[in-house]
């Protein structure tokens, strides 16, 4: 069976598809446009290899790979792993900020409730002193 | 107005049972501040220790003991306490013991006493504790002992943003204050069994194992920081 693509093309398409979902994912401001440098990194080097085939395998010829596709796979293993771990990193310190968040609205709160107290003593104190004044 | 420089901090999730007794006991034994760091309890854990006189801190969402210990270091320092002692909740320290871990730090013979009782671990809690302790570098008996008392330079580190994502209030917390040069005392105190329920942190096998897990990673992570001759941990019994 003839194809109807040649793999340039399917691979250009994916990264061409990769980068216009980034781009609608902004505007729709559902992705942070600072997590968005990385993505659209990836969708123009998948579209790259879609176009130069020939100088990728070349490459992993002078690397010693024996079957260059594979090359772009192990790369690629890489930069999904390099983004997980920089994910975590962002949501560790996310983490840590909810967490100071967290713990400022309770003391917040406790500050609140303290000088409510205190104002509540105050104004039975002056009260107090009113109707001592009114019974003399 | 305070009564004092001290502030006694007890966090408590679901802890109705106990949390009052805990509270009026503390109160019993001196003219302490007691805040009460409710984690998100689902019961009546806050009501019960604001009717025994406590201070109560609300945590919109469970941040877990640490968590909620740290929010009443931030608290109490904002405050002006100079110093804080942590209990838990459910009625295993006793506030008898308070004065006693007072004293080195009123002495300045330390900064962080811990009041230790290895007594209530199991076999497999103690052989956990000698490995962990080999692999740190701690000299201390009971790692896991909540019922401590800070000095204002170790309640500053504690609550540092440093201090925030720790789980627990062991190893992490301690290889910290080691780190920083801070002088840990131990002093073994007696203590009673849990008036009720189980424990929080291990409450299942796979809690233990979660545990044990994130704590030899973090060990791990340390192993090369550890400055053990840069502390001094001395040992009393009450």
């Amino acid at each position: 069976m003839k194809p109807l693509l040649s793999y340039q093309s399917t691979t250009a398409i994916i990264g061409l598809m990769i980068a216009v979902v980034i781009l609608f994912l902004i505007r729709r401001d559902i992705l942070h446009i600072k997590r968005s440098l990385w993505w659209i990194g990836i969708a123009l080097l998948i579209v790259l290899m879609g176009f130069f085939p020939l100088q990728f395998a070349k490459f992993g010829v002078l690397l010693g790979v024996n079957y260059p596709p594979i090359l772009i796979l192990t790369v690629g293993m890489g930069f999904v792993l390099i983004k997980i771990l920089s994910m975590d990193l962002e949501r560790s310190r996310q983490e840590r900020t909810l967490r100071r968040l967290t713990q400022k609205l309770a003391m917040l709160e406790g500050f609140q409730k303290e000088s409510k107290a205190v104002e509540k003593i105050e104004l039975r104190t002056k009260d107090e002193k009113l109707n001592d004044t009114n019974n003399h | 107005m305070r009564g004092s420089s001290l502030a006694v901090l007890v966090p408590a999730w679901n802890e109705e049972a106990t949390v009052a007794d805990v509270v009026s006991k503390i109160r019993e034994v001196g003219p302490y501040d007691v805040i009460v760091i409710n984690d998100a309890s689902t019961d009546q854990t806050a009501d019960r220790a604001d009717a025994a006189g406590a201070k109560v801190l609300n945590l919109p969402v469970n941040l877990g003991a640490w968590g909620a210990t740290q929010t009443g270091i931030r608290f109490a320092l904002k405050k002006g306490y100079h110093q804080v002692i942590t209990m838990d909740a459910d009625g295993q320290h006793l506030s008898s013991a308070i004065p006693h871990l007072l004293a080195p730090i009123a002495a300045q013979k330390a900064d962080v006493v811990i009041g230790s009782c290895t007594e209530r671990g199991s076999h497999a809690r103690k052989l956990a504790w000698r490995f962990f302790r080999g692999m740190t570098g701690l000299e201390i008996e009971d790692l896991t002992s909540g019922f401590r008392a800070y000095d204002l330079p170790a309640m500053k580190m504690l609550a540092s943003k440093k201090a925030t994502l720790l789980e627990y209030q062991d190893i992490g917390v301690l290889l910290l204050l080691m780190n920083s040069g801070l002088r840990i005392q131990e002093l073994k105190v007696p203590m009673s069994l849990r008036l009720s329920g189980s424990s929080k942190i291990f409450s299942s096998w796979f809690k233990v194992a979660e545990y044990l897990l994130l704590t030899l990673i973090l060990c791990t992570s340390h192993f090369m920081k550890s400055k053990p001759c840069s502390y001094v941990s001395t040992r009393g019994t009450l």
